[in-house]
């Protein structure tokens, strides 16, 4: 059976990978940016959708239930910021809580009624190994992270007896905009505590999401991470 | 726009379906004093939760209308629209009516 998944976060980066894998493995696949996309696919619909805006993501999500079925959300959309704790603006870190944690919030509790509806779904939660690692320089970021596992966790438990399942996928240091901005050093240093000293390349993390997302014997609430912790 | 007799019937139909697929008979003979939530309650949480999003559907079905039944001023009010499937009704009423 055909199946439909939304990706949000999909003009770019990891998100526009997996959105390009899922179309060449025969999914239906709706994708959030606020800006535009250059995505094309017949299979392939693009929603100008900002995660961080609650009513939005409702009707946006409320719109493409109304179409069929939402298999897979992935909550991938998200941004980051490095910075010491006692520098980082608090506007900053809200900006974090409500992108990377709201976000996610938002369209899960979106996705999730659908899913409640057809008992049955799969939302996978972006998150990233900086939380496991108590990643100095990233309090923010990780923050908004850590919050994201929690939700995974509790959703995970709440949604289960509906048969929708609830997991969380990080990884290390990916070549992307988001990491542009962090020094080499840096992230060979991530690299080497999670002992992938060669990194993580797109192709190997969407891999790694694609193998989670068909892997239906992973418990509802696992965190996995493409690491060695 | 729905009447309060048509809203009762959706839920009423939402709730038997549901008594069905939990297991739950008593579901099915509900009436609109039946209480969905807090003590003596037909419904578990996730029921409720299960019960909100089914109906959602309902209405949209029946109206056109996308709703959104567990907003913000459902949950701050002082009598809850979900604790009795009357009270519902005329909740479901109200925000299709708006
Ligand atoms: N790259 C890494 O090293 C790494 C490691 C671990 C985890 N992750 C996680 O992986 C996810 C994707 O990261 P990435 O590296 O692919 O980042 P990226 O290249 O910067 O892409 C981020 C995507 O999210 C979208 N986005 C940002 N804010 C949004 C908002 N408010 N509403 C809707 N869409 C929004 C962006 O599109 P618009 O700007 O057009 O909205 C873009 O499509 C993030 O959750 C990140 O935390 C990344």
């Amino acid at each position: 059976m055909p199946s439909t998944a939304l990706i949000t976060g999909s003009s770019r980066g990891l998100g526009l990978a997996l959105a390009e894998r899922l179309l060449a493995d025969g999914w239906t696949v709706h994708g959030f940016a606020r800006g535009p996309q250059t995505l094309a696919h017949a299979r392939f619909r693009a929603h100008v959708v900002d995660v961080a805006d609650e009513a939005a993501v409702r009707t946006a999500i409320a719109a493409i239930a109304a179409e069929g079925r939402i298999d897979l959300l992935v909550n991938n959309a998200g941004t980051a910021s490095l910075n010491s704790v006692l520098l980082t603006p608090g506007e900053v870190a809200a900006t974090l809580m409500r992108v990377n944690y709201l976000g996610a919030f938002h369209c899960l509790q979106a996705a999730g009624k659908a899913m409640v509806r057809q008992r049955s779904g799969l939302i996978l939660n972006l998150t990233t190994v900086a939380v496991p690692l108590r990643l100095d320089g990233e309090a923010a970021y990780v923050a908004s992270k850590a919050a994201v596992e929690a939700l995974t966790q509790v959703a995970a438990a709440e949604l289960a007896p509906q048969g929708v399942r609830v997991l969380a996928a990080g990884f290390g240091p990916v070549d992307t905009a988001l990491t542009r901005a962090v020094p080499r050093g840096k992230l060979a240093e991530i690299n080497e505590r999670i002992g992938r000293p060669q990194g993580t390349t797109i192709p190997q993390a969407v891999d790694f999401l694609v193998a989670l997302i068909g892997d239906a014997s992973v418990p509802s609430g696992s965190i996995r991470y493409l690491a060695s912790l | 726009m729905l009447t309060r007799e048509q809203a009762l019937a959706l839920v009423l139909r939402r709730l038997a379906l549901l008594g069905k697929e939990l297991g739950k008979p008593a579901l099915e003979q509900a009436d609109e004093q039946t209480r969905l939530f807090g003590e003596a309650a037909a419904l578990d949480s996730i029921g409720l939760v299960t019960l909100i999003a089914d109906l959602e559907e309902d209405i949209r079905v029946a109206t056109g209308k996308t709703v959104f039944l567990a907003d913000e001023k459902a949950m701050s009010r002082l009598t809850s629209p979900f604790r009795r499937t009357g009270l519902l009704a005329e909740y479901v009423v109200e925000i299709v009516g708006r």
